[in-house]
């Protein structure tokens, strides 16, 4: 699958609108340099459901580490983008 | 009301499987039991290996050896993350007249240093690559035993009995710090959990359960593991939470015992991609730790699948009350179980009974008052059914929705460290979506402010403190950290002797 970072940052704005625990104008004013924590306020368990509906949603498999090894939208992507390659 | 039996329950399951809910005074007891039982059966799955109950009396037996070789005698440590080895080195803790003491994982050396002198340890089982977390016990408690999960005794040695009123396990009341109160539970105690945990439905023994939530949280050392292989059935430890839906397609669990949060995450899940992600074999969702929303068991429902609130302490040994109807009563958590009293009085609940714990370790109150009823510190109500509603706390700790507990001051005081700060305050709050999340907000200090302004006159003080903050907070582990943080200009509303009335958003 080939896509490119702007995608992956639509496909991954869906996934935190549809975690619930994240407002929409946030979801959508966030962009590579958003704290998940800080500016999107995600939970250990928000987070938990992004991780795993990014695994489901890209068909990839983050192995060896925790939702917490992220921090920033950009750090989802690169690790997406690493995994797609 | 005396709660003498599980009779209530009877309705709720077949005549065979009620009459085979046997009582036993101790885990050794019961453990002796199962090899009679099920000895051949597969107890434990983890990391792709699968364990008989033999198998895993055969490495219990091999801790035991060593404890007996080194004349280890008193309360030993665990320090593992959720493993076949923890589960093994637990049942050989208390078949052997030892004490457990289930430590966190994610303790730091400090914290382990500090709970190793707190509860005299005498020896200390570690997973082989958590030795960082060892270092202070090294330097100053040398005589303290280190035992790595994967040693072998020279000689095996078997178990031994225990009575009711023994000590089992030291459990901490948040599961997650070190710095939480530390119950002490009876072999009895922890029996009555065990086994007032398989009432209510029908199908309870020879099942698969999945481990997802930590052995150090009683929900999941009482209602997963012991209760899985009371029952006969194969407990499959999820090693990584973000694994567990992989996990459950390769073992197709029919039995899940979940905090709130995680079923509700694995609702959104089964939403967002259009199928049950918790798969086709699973039947119950053990639901728990902290209030459970009425509207997850109608959803379940759907899918199959029964979600049984239920209601427990870690001071009651996990379980208080299930509630075996949860669609004609979603808001309730249940019926109480046997061997209890209950009361309610100016509307918080209080409790008596065989699930109750011995003691707070190293507190100088037990949570009982003079009559022996333990304060629980939540608000309740009975219906004319008998049916049990929890509708508020009045401790200050919040818990959160995935069943952690935080105290508001523990984390405030990593904020009120930078000299920026003069007052801060953690609470619960609400967000836009109705999401409960944790939030900061902080009153400056003045005087700090105006020094780095005049220090720095193109310097934003605002900015460079709400920096800090975010620094402090990301250094927090997840479950302390905030998800908003607002600097006020105002201070705090305060009580006349000036201390901060504190929010209470949620309550």
């Amino acid at each position: 699958m080939q896509l490119t970072r702007a995608e992956i940052l639509e496909r991954l704005k869906e996934i935190l609108i549809s975690s619930d625990a994240v407002p929409p104008e946030i979801c959508d004013a966030c962009n590579e340099d958003s704290d998940l924590f800080t500016d999107i306020g995600l939970s250990s368990i928000g987070m938990l459901y992004v991780v795993i509906a990014i695994e489901e949603a890209f068909h990839v498999r983050f192995t060896g580490m925790g939702v917490s090894d992220f921090r920033t939208v950009r750090d989802v992507i690169n690790h997406i983008e690493e995994h797609l390659s | 009301m005396i709660i003498e039996n599980n009779e209530r329950f009877r309705t709720y399951t077949s005549p065979e499987v009620f009459e085979k809910l046997k009582e036993y005074r101790s885990v050794s007891e019961m453990w002796k039991h199962c090899l009679s039982e099920y000895a051949d059966r597969p107890a434990i799955g983890d990391d792709g290996k699968l364990f008989t109950f033999a198998q895993t009396e055969e490495r219990a037996a091999q801790f035991r050896g060593i404890f007996s070789s080194n004349g280890i005698s008193g309360n030993i440590g665990l320090l593992m993350p959720n493993s076949f080895e923890l589960a093994a080195a637990f049942l050989a803790v208390s078949t052997s007249g030892n004490t457990a003491v289930v430590l966190p994982a994610q303790l730091d050396a400090v914290s382990v240093f500090g709970c190793s002198m707190k509860f005299g340890l005498k020896a200390l089982i570690y997973m082989p690559g958590m030795e960082d977390k060892l270092s202070l016990i090294k330097e100053k408690a040398p005589a303290l035993l280190l035992i790595p999960a994967d040693a072998s005794a020279d000689n095996a040695s078997s178990s031994v009995d225990a009575d009711a009123d023994d000590s089992c396990v030291i459990m901490f009341t948040g599961g997650t710090t070190g710095k939480s109160k530390a119950v002490l539970l009876s072999h009895g105690a922890v029996m009555q959990g065990v086994v007032n945990g398989c009432y209510g439905y029908e199908e309870v023994f020879y099942q698969r359960y999945l481990l997802v939530l930590p052995l150090s949280h009683i929900f999941g050392l009482v209602r997963n593991l012991l209760t899985s292989l009371y029952t006969g059935s194969t407990i499959y430890i999820c090693r990584n939470t973000k694994d567990m839906f992989r996990d459950i397609e390769q073992y197709r669990p029919t039995i899940l015992v979940l905090v709130p949060a995680l079923a509700e995450m694995a609702l959104m899940l089964s939403k967002k991609f259009g199928k049950n992600m918790l798969g086709e074999d699973m039947k119950y969702i053990i639901c728990g730790a902290a209030a459970v929303a009425p509207y997850l068991a109608e959803e379940y429902a759907k899918l199959g699948i029964t979600l049984f609130p239920g209601y427990g302490l870690t001071e009651t040994a996990n379980l208080v009350s299930g509630n075996p109807e949860p669609l004609k009563k979603p808001d309730s958590v249940g019926i109480p179980y046997a061997h209890q009293e209950l009361r309610i009085e100016n509307g918080e609940l209080l409790i008596k009974g065989a699930n109750m714990m011995k003691d707070y370790v190293g507190e100088e109150t037990d949570g009982r008052d003079n009559d022996g009823w333990f304060h629980t510190g939540d608000l309740a109500r009975f219906d004319d059914d008998g049916f049990l509603y929890i509708t508020g706390r009045i401790k200050e700790l919040i818990v959160l929705s995935n069943g952690e507990n935080v105290s508001p001051a523990e984390v405030e005081a990593h904020f009120n460290e930078l000299a920026l700060v003069q007052d801060s305050q953690v609470f619960e709050d609400v967000n836009e979506n109705g999401v409960h999340i944790l939030a900061l907000e902080v009153v400056p200090r003045a005087t700090e402010m105006a020094a780095l302004k005049a220090k720095d006159p193109s310097a934003d003080a605002a900015e460079v403190l709400m920096s800090e903050l975010t620094r402090i907070n990301r250094s927090l582990p997840s479950f302390q950290r905030v998800s908003r943080i607002v600097i006020r200009d105002t201070d705090f509303e305060r009580t006349p002797s000036m201390k901060i009335v504190r929010y209470h958003k949620c309550s």
